[in-house]
Parts: structure tokens; C-alpha cells; sequence
């Protein structure tokens, strides 16, 4: 957390950070929980080559049309059980994702997901103050200017 | 999930690159409480008409303000669309990352009762 605007996902799991870090770069266990509700993340659709520079694929199935969206990255840190890191280069500007697990000590695990270029400059824009009131204003003029 | 609402993803990326700067959250800020002129837009600013266009500039080209090229003195319009679609990407990324991690833990209740506790 050096840059303020970044955006942040903080989660407590239940279970060491061995296996979470497996769950998050092993097709097997992706395949059980990566994609979005309403979408399937079948095995031959997973590709993990799981080394700095390697891929990281995830192909999701939309249950209801059979439309699919696929989540091209490449690793750039590969630490087990601490650290991992990817970029899409294709999406969204080059978004960087770094996760990374915590012991607590008991048994459970923080992982942090931290990301950045969110499109490129996303996160610049939240970190403004301002920036979530204005769009808290252009809601109200949405809904004022929608009949 | 290459597009929010209708707007492509790589079309939010201008969106987001344009809203990075508070001159041109503020202008869109004015803009919101109606159409202004170049000239209008100008005035609170420490700022040349010139550097302001070339802000409006960059909300055009994300298609965030519309000018319209009936009127001589062609007013800037707020378009809304893209703006809703920017807060709802952000919204819906936060939901994504949320439910991922809720299938996680549900994945693991899942692998924790196989086990049985392994230990």
C-alpha cells in the first residue's frame, strides 16, 4: 500500500497460505471458483505456466449464452507461498494484479489483492478525492436528466 | 466482460485516462449543472482559453462532452453514458473480485470436508 488510489481487495480466508496460493495457479482448483457468477471456468480452458514471463489463461463461459471472454496474462512473480504477480497486456491498459498471502498464525490467511493500472489511469482517478463525490454527483444529474 | 453496458472496455480506458485530471473533473463537474461555452468553462480557471480547449479536447475524444455544431458559440454538453458506464466498471470489478473470493472460501469449505481435517 505505498500509492493510495490503488485498488485493494483485503479477504480473511480460512487455511494456509500454501494452499490458497495453490488454489489461486493450479487449474484444478481455478476451475472450481475463478470465474465470474453466472460463468464456467472449464479445465481446457486454463492455461498456467507458472514461472516469471509464463502464461496465465482463463477462459470463462457465459452459463446462459455459451459466449466466452478469455483472461490473457503473464506471470512476473512467482513466490510460493508469498507473492504472486501477473499483467494483462492485451486488457484493460496492462493491469498489474498482485497477490499476496499473510499468515495470521491461526490457521487463516489475508490475502491481499492489490492492482494497478486499472485501466492506465483508473487508479489515478480514485485517488482524487473528488473522484467517487463527482460521481456521486453525475448520478444524481443522470437520474434527474433520465425521463 | 468486454463491454460495460455498451461501452467497450477499451473506450473506458480514455474515459478513466480523462478523468485522472481534477481540471477536467471539474469542468466536467460544471458541465453537470449545464452547458457551458468554451469561454464560460474558461473563467474559474487560472487558465487560458487555449489550455482549457485543450482539456475539452481530451473529453471529446473520450466522448464524455459532446459539442454541438449547430450554435456559433457551440456550447460543451455532458454526455453522460460513458461516465455511468466508468463508475459502473468500477463497480462491477470490486463485485467480481468479491465473488471470486466467496467461491474461494466456498471451494475450500469444499476440500476442508473431503479431508476431513488433515491436519
Amino acid at each position: 500500500m505505498t500509492d493510495t488510489g490503488e485498488l485493494t481487495f483485503r479477504r480473511v480466508h480460512t487455511a494456509e497460505p500454501e494452499l490458497l496460493f495453490d488454489c489461486m495457479t493450479q487449474p484444478q482448483h481455478l476451475t472450481q471458483f475463478w470465474g465470474p457468477t453466472g460463468t464456467t471456468t472449464p479445465l481446457d480452458g486454463i492455461v498456467v505456466d507458472l514461472r516469471p514471463g509464463g502464461a496465465f489463461e482463463t477462459t470463462m463461459v457465459n452459463e446462459r449464452d455459451g459466449s466466452s471472454y478469455t483472461m490473457r496474462a503473464t506471470y512476473v512473480e512467482v513466490e510460493r507461498p508469498h507473492r504472486l504477480v501477473w499483467i494483462e497486456p492485451e486488457s484493460r491498459g496492462g493491469m498489474k494484479t498482485t497477490v499476496t498471502f499473510h499468515p495470521l498464525g491461526d490457521g487463516r490467511t489475508e490475502v491481499v489483492t492489490h492492482q494497478t493500472n486499472v485501466p492506465a489511469a483508473f487508479r489515478a482517478a480514485e485517488a482524487q478525492a473528488g473522484f467517487q463525490t463527482s460521481l456521486d454527483r453525475f448520478a444524481v444529474y443522470i437520474e434527474r436528466s433520465t425521463p | 466482460m468486454d463491454k460495460v453496458g455498451d461501452v467497450p472496455i477499451d473506450e473506458l480506458s480514455l474515459v478513466f485516462a480523462a478523468l485522472a485530471d481534477p481540471t477536467r473533473r471539474a469542468i466536467l463537474e460544471r458541465l453537470a449543472r449545464g452547458d457551458a461555452t468554451v469561454n464560460q468553462l474558461a473563467e474559474p480557471f487560472a487558465m487560458s482559453q487555449q489550455a482549457v480547449s485543450k482539456h475539452i479536447k481530451v473529453l471529446e475524444k473520450a466522448r464524455l462532452v459532446q459539442r454541438t455544431r449547430a450554435a456559433q458559440a457551440r456550447p460543451c454538453v455532458l454526455d453522460t453514458v460513458r461516465l455511468d458506464a466508468a463508475a459502473g466498471w468500477i463497480a462491477e470489478h470490486r463485485r467480481v473480485w468479491a465473488e471470486r473470493y466467496d467461491r474461494l472460501d466456498e471451494h475450500l469449505a469444499r476440500l476442508g470436508a473431503k479431508g476431513e481435517k488433515q491436519t
